[in-house]
């Protein structure tokens, strides 16, 4: 029952990853192959706060949001210039800077040796510890992520997304600052992949870099895509599915040599079928252009 | 020192120049990052240890076999996936996307054959290096160096003064013109699928006389193959060549006195460094490098 509970929470810590990168690479169309970089940022930032000077983790999640907004603007200004291949490339970059800062700083992070003992969500002096809350836990930033971003893509400003999405001329000569907009909705998803990092660290109490590589990065953007690409029900679907999925190949009793590979294989056979079956994923509406 | 780092960035770049020359002869012709080069690269080492350990063969006829091999598999994948991908006339990132769900695939399946350990070609001895302008440098890396001089040669021999070298050139310039002057452009691909996989096997399989087998060794190998052809100018196969030594010395001079892990950070600084203010690269000339 634990690891069913256990299940639940880990796939809801994907649904905000996705959901928050569906609002940049489905709504926006922004080709951004680095989410996992702000998963980091935000897991690491509450993770060494609370280790190193006891801050809560509730503040920690705060302050990790607001590096990754301040990261997303750093990455997304000069980065977003680019487009199409080279913009995947560019984000790609920056995850992989984020994960090789988080391996050989080692005076901070401790690189390969990770962070152990990260203390968990506390309410009104109690502890955080049955799996139960922090499902509970997990659902209302779950319910926070979706219903802000629902509202967002509803508003005139995420029209404004669409618009650059379907003709990035048209919008630009509509009068609209189209780069203003793209690092806007670039942030707010950066903000999310945090708020998803600090709440998985807290939860998991052990960090280290092999959770954030280039890889994590491929698999929240195959969820997304694989949901479908602007459609935010598609990426609860994507990624529960997604999430859950692997874990079934445990219960065939399968090694773990050779269960790892196989789930991996199953991805990347999952990824070219898409892709040649059904680009717009099982839910989405939007195509790549 | 700096001799002796000048020349380890040397021997790292021959190898990056391989991979990119391979990455640049296929971008030429199909337009789209096939990211999957990379594993083309490390199933190239791994089908020469195969042949060499496993099968006991000459390491010169598993190196022409394995080689052979890896230009069928690149030849394979654009069949299987990129073919069908033309015909739909899909946008680039499905082509990117198709092309990491290929890398995965292949990626997962030698570590399921082969393991996940870490596996050496490397038989016999280890001899002690030569001196040479007081840097050292073992037979390995001379072979690793001349091998490699040597494949840049023959492919720029071939692309500019053979007929489907010639035909290659004019399919990278202008599709539609080549094909009115009758050049079957899947011809064409094909022919740089082969060739292309075929550098990055021959690639894999140097840089495993040096160091270990693992099976991730494809993804810094694309990466890096990436950046040199974008640093080097994409799309140029002197381009390639120049951005390939160019990565490769600047790395190991970067890491000279820090830690070496700090590598791919400094390889990927560079290449932002070269998307934002010269997105044209060292040689390659604004009109290749127009926006879509």
């Amino acid at each position: 029952m634990d690891y069913f509970l256990h299940l639940l929470i880990i796939t809801a810590i994907y649904v905000i990853l996705t959901l928050s990168l569906n609002l940049i690479v489905g709504y926006t169309g922004l080709p951004a192959f680095g989410h996992a970089a702000f998963f980091a940022v935000g897991a690491y930032t509450s993770s060494l706060l609370a280790l190193r000077f006891g801050v809560s983790p509730w503040l920690g999640l705060l302050v990790g949001a607001c590096l990754c907004a301040l990261l997303g603007v750093v990455v997304g200004l000069p980065s977003l210039r680019l487009k199409g291949d080279y913009l995947a490339l560019a984000t790609f970059g920056s995850a992989i800077i984020v994960y090789s800062v988080a391996l050989n700083w080692v005076t901070l992070t401790r690189g390969p040796m990770g962070l152990p003992g990260i203390p968990g969500f506390s309410i009104f002096g109690f502890q955080l510890s049955a799996k139960w809350a922090y499902l509970v836990l997990m659902m209302l930033f779950v319910l926070f992520t979706y219903s802000v971003i629902r509202r967002l893509v509803g508003s005139p400003f995420g029209r404004v997304l669409r618009g650059i999405r379907e003709d990035e001329i048209a919008a630009l000569a509509m009068g609209k600052d189209v780069n203003r907009y793209k690092i806007l909705a670039f942030t707010l998803g950066a903000v999310f992949a945090g708020l998803a990092g600090s709440l998985y660290a807290h939860y998991i109490t052990f960090i280290d870099p092999s959770t954030f590589d280039v890889m994590q990065s491929i698999n929240i953007l195959l969820m997304v895509v694989f949901g479908g690409m602007g459609s935010l029900g598609g990426s609860v679907v994507g990624a529960s599915v997604l999430a859950i999925f692997p874990e079934l190949l445990r219960f065939l009793g399968m090694p773990e040599a050779v269960a790892a590979p196989l789930r991996q294989m199953v991805y990347g056979l999952l990824l070219v079928t898409l892709m040649l079956k059904r680009p717009q994923g099982i839910l989405g509406k939007y195509r790549w252009e | 020192m700096l001799r002796q780092v000048l020349l380890n960035g040397l021997i790292a770049g021959s190898i990056y120049a391989l991979v990119a020359l391979g990455f640049t002869v296929i971008y030429r012709t199909v337009k789209f990052f096939h990211f999957a080069h990379g594993v083309v690269y490390a199933a190239g080492a791994y089908l020469a240890y195969t042949f060499t350990v496993l099968l006991g063969l000459s390491p010169l006829l598993s190196f022409l076999l394995a080689s052979a091999s890896a230009g069928a598999i690149g030849v394979g994948i654009d069949r299987l996936v990129y073919l069908p991908l033309r015909k739909q006339k899909a946008p680039n990132l499905v082509f990117l996307l198709a092309s990491f769900g290929v890398f995965i695939f292949l990626q997962n399946l030698i570590q399921l054959i082969y393991g996940a350990q870490v596996l050496s070609l490397r038989t016999g001895a280890v001899h002690e290096g030569r001196r040479i302008l007081g840097a050292v440098i073992t037979n390995t890396q001379i072979s690793i160096l001349l091998v490699s001089t040597f494949l840049c040669l023959a492919l720029w021999f071939f692309v500019q003064k053979t007929r489907p070298g010639k035909a290659m050139r004019a399919v990278a310039d202008d599709p539609i013109a080549a094909s009115v002057v009758g050049i079957y452009s899947e011809e064409i691909i094909l022919i740089s699928f082969a060739l292309g996989s075929v550098l990055a096997g021959a690639a894999g399989i140097l840089i495993s006389l040096e160091t270990n087998l693992t099976p991730a060794m494809g993804l810094e190998a694309i990466l890096k193959g990436i950046i040199a052809s974008v640093i080097g100018g994409i799309g140029s196969i002197p381009g390639a060549m120049v951005g390939g030594l160019f990565l490769g010395l600047a790395e190991n001079l970067g890491i000279w006195g820090i830690q070496a892990g700090w590598k791919d950070a400094i390889a990927f600084g560079i290449l932002i460094l070269f998307l934002l203010v010269r997105r044209s690269g060292i040689l390659g000339s604004k009109s290749t490098t127009e926006l879509p």
